[in-house]
């Protein structure tokens, strides 16, 4: 006879609900997603950038002849969270395509639907993994950037009419990281193949862009920024950062007016996918 | 039935868009297993969604413990268990991750989750197979993966879609004993959902038949299928088109069963009847047993195609 038996029991003790219902999501979903050795290997080279941004700034600061060739000031930030809009895209197809469409195939949807969860607690925590996956490739060495330029030439950044470049950080990196994060779920929620949301992502964001390029080509104005949520957020980080940038040159309050609509119509996206029972009207 | 129903509900109209598929329906679901039955379509999987909290009805109202699922749908769903009819799993998970996690949404704090992961890993039999990938399980494992899921929270209630779907002959056994275990040794009230009559009446106590979209039926197996009737499997040679219609004359129902008929005799009537009136139409018996309704009997009657009358 054994002296344990490992079965089920009851269980009397029931806990009470939860406030923040949707961190186990995103923490698990970011488990699976970082033990995948090549995202790890991505990440890595995501941080590329940054670290010739470092050097940049270590040199200019030894050698200031070399600021007339590589300029370091408030404009430096701009340019590289712009440059790290690059790993977003890749960041958000290899990690974010399948968060939702895996789970519309596998039936894990309900899984998650069927506990004590809202629709917008699952969203949450799968909002929740591309926003942290795509901060860690902005936000945190956009900030890491900006102390260790504190740091190496504080009589050139420690002013105050330099202060608005930490908040600039944190706001654009904020809505770059948003925005992306919101058109990946969102796509990510219309197939039931993750395959299939990548090409659909990489094909939206990447046909606008295209397609922008053409239409200032022929009209030469910058309201074609309009139209691209790529050319959105970096007319929003010219208008932000002071850069110098005439094809995107627009008042900030016009791409984050349109991008403020992508993000609500990616949520009413969600709205209507997430869902436990799939209505045929 | 003495105890308050777990799920009650009145006049429950509920649609898919323009498709009605619960047609004012009323009935009650007490503690202990009970067993809807119906066809495919019959509005079984539509009254569990409503449960859920899922589908909100058109018109009527649905209480699970006293409480409005779609008010009050976190206090209903963190009191049950549900396992779908669909595959369900997350890609690149453990059987072990995958339940442990499935108790933390439901609520339980992670230690306690991973723990209970284990117990009920080893109730539902996958104990061994615990660290694999459920993607790499058969169907059957899969089944019981699903069935561990619903489990690992210890709902009051439990929900049980199709849990025979894709099994083989001795894989359902298995599935039913579990199901049968739970319900019986750890007292968990559950609703089995199936148009598969034997799951059904091996689990159940009591059973709701459905049929398009509205109860056909309701109450206790053994009450439904009691000795209200005296019933008679018959086998007769001869021409049985006369037989039958001077039985049908005499106030007595027949269907065609698996090797002749099913004879349900009127009030009062015995088998000297069906002797009687094998000897008037010039047929002979040639096999005679006695039977009880079964709840296939109650089953098909409830959906209106059963004897002839």
């Amino acid at each position: 006879m054994p002296i344990y038996e490992q079965t089920y029991r009851r269980h009397q003790a029931r806990a009470s609900l939860r406030r923040v219902r949707f961190w186990p999501i995103t923490r698990e979903a970011l488990r699976l997603i970082l033990a995948r050795r090549l995202f790890l290997v991505l990440l890595f080279v995501a941080c590329i950038p940054f670290l010739a941004r470092v050097i940049q700034i270590y040199v200019v600061t030894r050698f200031p002849e070399a600021g007339r060739i590589l300029p370091v000031d408030g404009r430096l930030f701009g340019e590289f969270l712009l440059q790290q809009w690059l790993w977003m895209l890749v960041i958000t197809i290899f990690g974010g395509a399948g968060l939702i469409a895996n789970d519309l195939r596998t039936g894990a949807i309900l899984v998650y639907l069927s506990r004590p969860l809202t629709r917008r607690d699952y969203v949450l925590g799968k909002l929740g993994v591309l926003m942290l996956l795509n901060l860690s490739v902005t936000f945190v060495p956009g900030l890491l950037l900006y102390l260790i330029a504190l740091a190496l030439a504080p009589d050139q950044f420690l002013k105050w009419d330099l202060a608005w470049i930490g908040p600039a950080i944190v706001l654009q990196s904020a809505v770059m990281s948003l925005v992306m994060s919101l058109v990946g779920l969102a796509v990510s929620s219309l197939s039931r193949s993750a395959r299939v949301a990548g090409i659909g992502f990489f094909a939206v964001v990447a046909g606008l862009e295209v397609a922008r390029g053409i239409l200032y080509a022929m009209y030469r104005r910058p309201e074609t920024a309009l139209i691209s949520v790529r050319a959105s957020l970096q007319a929003l980080a010219t208008a932000l950062f002071g850069l110098s940038e005439r094809a995107v040159s627009l008042p900030w309050f016009y791409p984050a007016g349109l991008l403020a609509v992508v993000a609500l119509g990616c949520l009413l996206v969600l709205r209507s996918r997430v869902r436990a029972v799939e209505i045929v009207q | 039935m003495d105890e308050a129903p777990l799920v009650e509900f009145k006049d429950l109209v509920v649609s898919y868009g323009a498709v009605p598929a619960l047609a004012g329906v009323s009935g009650a679901i007490f503690p202990g297993p009970t067993g809807l039955l119906g066809p495919n379509g019959a509005g079984k999987t539509t009254l569990l969604k409503t449960l859920l909290g899922f589908l909100e009805p058109d018109r009527g109202t649905l209480t699970a413990f006293g409480l409005d699922p779609t008010k009050q749908s976190l206090e209903v769903r963190r009191r049950i268990g549900y396992m779908p009819e669909v595959d369900c799993h997350l890609p690149g998970m453990t059987a072990a991750a995958f339940v442990a996690f499935a108790g933390e949404l439901s609520g339980l704090p992670r230690d306690e989750a991973i723990s209970r992961a284990h117990e009920v890993l080893y109730y539902v039999g996958l104990g061994e197979a615990r660290y694999r990938t459920v993607d790499t399980y058969s169907t059957g494992m899969k089944q019981r993966a699903k069935l561990a899921q619903a489990l690992v929270h210890d709902p009051d209630l439990l929900l049980l879609d199709e849990p025979t779907n894709g099994l083989d002959p001795s894989g359902r056994e298995e599935m039913l004993a579990l199901i049968r275990g739970i319900s019986e040794r750890r007292q968990m009230s559950l609703i089995l959902c199936s148009h598969l009559l034997r799951d059904v009446e091996q689990v159940c106590e009591n059973v709701l038949v459905f049929n398009l979209g509205r109860v056909a039926a309701a109450g206790r197996i053994a009450d439904l299928t009691g000795p209200r009737r005296a019933v008679y499997d018959v086998r007769v040679k001869g021409d049985p088109a006369a037989f039958l219609t001077d039985l049908k004359d005499q106030g007595c129902e027949w269907r065609e069963g698996e090797d002749g008929y099913r004879v349900f005799l009127g009030d009062g009537a015995g088998p000297e009847l069906i002797f009687r009136m094998a000897r008037e139409s010039g047929v002979q018996v040639r096999f005679l047993r006695p039977g009880a309704e079964t709840l296939e009997d109650v089953f098909l009657r409830a959906l209106g195609h059963e004897t002839q009358a």
